[in-house]
């Protein structure tokens, strides 16, 4: 049944609007961070809930603890997205401050709002720029830091769960030189899938 | 309902909500001040609105808030500030002028993208005042380290007990075999407690922990840990100590508890104790090898005629 939770139309859409929304999202970050942001060809998946915790592990190559912020996004659908790094590499997010304007604002933060604060533009450059494809215009809970050395499996706690399947994509950023990555990855359960069908297909009718 | 009415109520709720807002335009100036912000900061919407935001409060983080704003421009979503990690923007008096406890109103922000046509107009900025979570948060973390001080001391002497010793000689121990050094132990109980307790009943037994605890806490250096074992047995650990000085140590402590009879309930108790003791050397290969031995000590110093102290031979 997983595999034909999209048809293959709605599954080229899905993938054409994630491509989309990540050169807009590099383009933006570039403009805000004034520096140059790789972002990987984003990854769509159907994942159960008993194997997401593995595949957030095969998909970010991460398999010791890493640091994590999790954020809440809806409009007529709902979804979480996280933002995980390795937790030694968090402090190469420095560099993404090192223009003097910037510098200013940054010299008194710690590093946990440091974290919030690049997780949250990653997660609002990409996932507005992505439900904007759809036509929506997605309110943010604030970030908040899951931890700082977390598991993957102490994300999901399946027993906790109300949902058995989730659309999962999956994009990752990168300084351009390398020192720093992030995986973000946008969940959606059951109840979001069925209104992500019906954008999805207003805007193949519209094409 | 018209227009006009639409406005006056939304103009309404807005002078009632119970959180600030405010808007601001991409230069700082602010367009717009509800009444959450007037009552906090004191300065009505006349004095504020069409002015830089630094205008009227020269102390906001600039470079900061600049940054927040800026970024709600270029990306087209929000931002946010969370008390956890930056306690508040404005320097608002809490709203616990009988309760008190906190000084300044511990507060979340949020950066709200104000669009037209899908360009970013104005950004709201909304103040919510977290001091009620703030306070509940410090009380629960209060609580945990009470329950903390509780989980690590004995109850009837007021000493750290054995699980607290244990995790003390572990880490000692994994220090002392990193770095080398020396490290000893002293177990000691006193003799024939039983007697005393059927004797003069448990309250005076009790008492006789109590006062043995004490002198024997009196009587060692700050950097040692003494814990009661359990039942009427006793441990030490001495960091830094090497077997010979342990057992200087260890005759101070059999007669800080023997040279005076232990006054307690009206009654005189003579009491002696047994000490046993042994030190970490090349080859141990883990703490609880350290507690035995001195363990077999203590034995050795019982079966020799208690009151003395011993090491293993």
């Amino acid at each position: 049944m997983r595999g034909n939770i999209f048809t293959e139309e709605q599954r080229d859409a899905l993938q054409e609007i994630a491509n989309l929304a990540m050169g807009q999202a590099a383009a933006r970050l570039a403009r805000l961070l004034d520096a140059f942001i790789e972002l990987s060809v984003p990854r769509v998946c159907v994942t159960g809930v008993n194997e997401a915790a593995q595949t957030l592990r095969e998909m970010t190559g991460f398999d010791q603890s890493v640091t994590a912020v999790r954020q809440s996004f809806r409009s007529d659908f709902k979804g979480e997205a996280f933002v995980i790094c390795r937790s030694r590499a968090v402090g190469s997010l420095w560099a993404l401050v090192n223009d003097p304007h910037i510098y200013l604002a940054y010299q008194t933060i710690s590093q946990a709002e440091l974290i919030l604060d690049v997780a949250n533009v990653l997660t609002g450059a990409y996932v507005s720029c992505f439900l904007v494809q759809l036509n929506r215009a997605p309110i943010f809970s604030p970030p908040d830091l899951l931890g700082e050395n977390i598991a993957f499996d102490d994300f999901f706690r399946a027993d906790l769960l109300a949902w058995r399947v989730a659309v999962l994509l999956e994009v990752n950023f990168a300084l351009e030189n390398h020192c720093f990555r992030a995986h973000l990855v946008m969940l959606m359960s059951e109840d979001s899938i069925s209104r992500l069908h019906g954008a999805l297909n207003a805007l193949l009718v519209s094409v | 309902m018209n227009e006009a009415m639409e406005r006056s109520l939304s103009d309404l709720v807005m002078e009632r909500v119970g959180f600030g807002i405010f808007v601001l335009d991409r230069a700082m100036n602010v367009l717009m001040w509800n009444r959450f912000m007037e009552d906090h900061s004191g300065l009505a919407a006349e004095q504020v609105v069409g002015k830089s935001i630094h205008a009227s409060f020269p102390e906001l983080p600039r470079a900061w808030l600049t940054r927040k704003i800026e970024s709600v421009f270029q990306l087209g979503s929000s931002a946010f500030s969370s008390w956890e990690q930056r306690p508040y923007l404005f320097k608002f008096d809490p709203d616990r002028p009988v309760t008190g406890g906190v000084d300044v109103m511990q507060q979340d922000c949020a950066f709200v993208p104000l669009t037209r046509g899908g360009e970013v107009m104005a950004v709201c900025v909304t103040i919510s005042d977290m001091t009620h979570v703030s306070v509940m948060q410090r009380e629960s973390e209060e609580v945990v380290a009470r329950l903390e001080e509780y989980a690590n001391r004995d109850c009837v002497t007021g000493i750290t007990n054995r699980r607290s010793f244990e995790a003390r000689l572990r880490e000692e121990f994994l220090r002392w075999q990193r770095y080398g050094g020396e490290l000893s132990v002293l177990l000691f109980d006193i003799d024939q407690f039983k007697n005393i307790n059927d004797r003069y009943g448990h309250t005076v037994g009790d008492a006789v922990l109590r006062v043995t605890a004490q002198r024997v806490a009196n009587a060692v250096r700050v950097q040692d840990t003494l814990s009661r074992f359990g039942g009427d047995e006793f441990a030490l650990l001495l960091p830094c100590t090497s077997l010979a000085d342990a057992m200087i140590a260890a005759e101070r402590v059999r007669s800080t508890i023997g040279d005076v009879p232990v006054e307690a309930h009206g009654v005189r108790v003579r009491v002696t104790a047994s000490v046993g003791g042994a030190a970490a050397r090349p080859g141990l290969p883990a703490y609880e090898v350290l507690i035995h031995e001195a363990d077999a000590a203590l034995y050795s110093a019982k079966r020799k005629g208690r009151n003395r102290s011993a090491v293993l031979a």
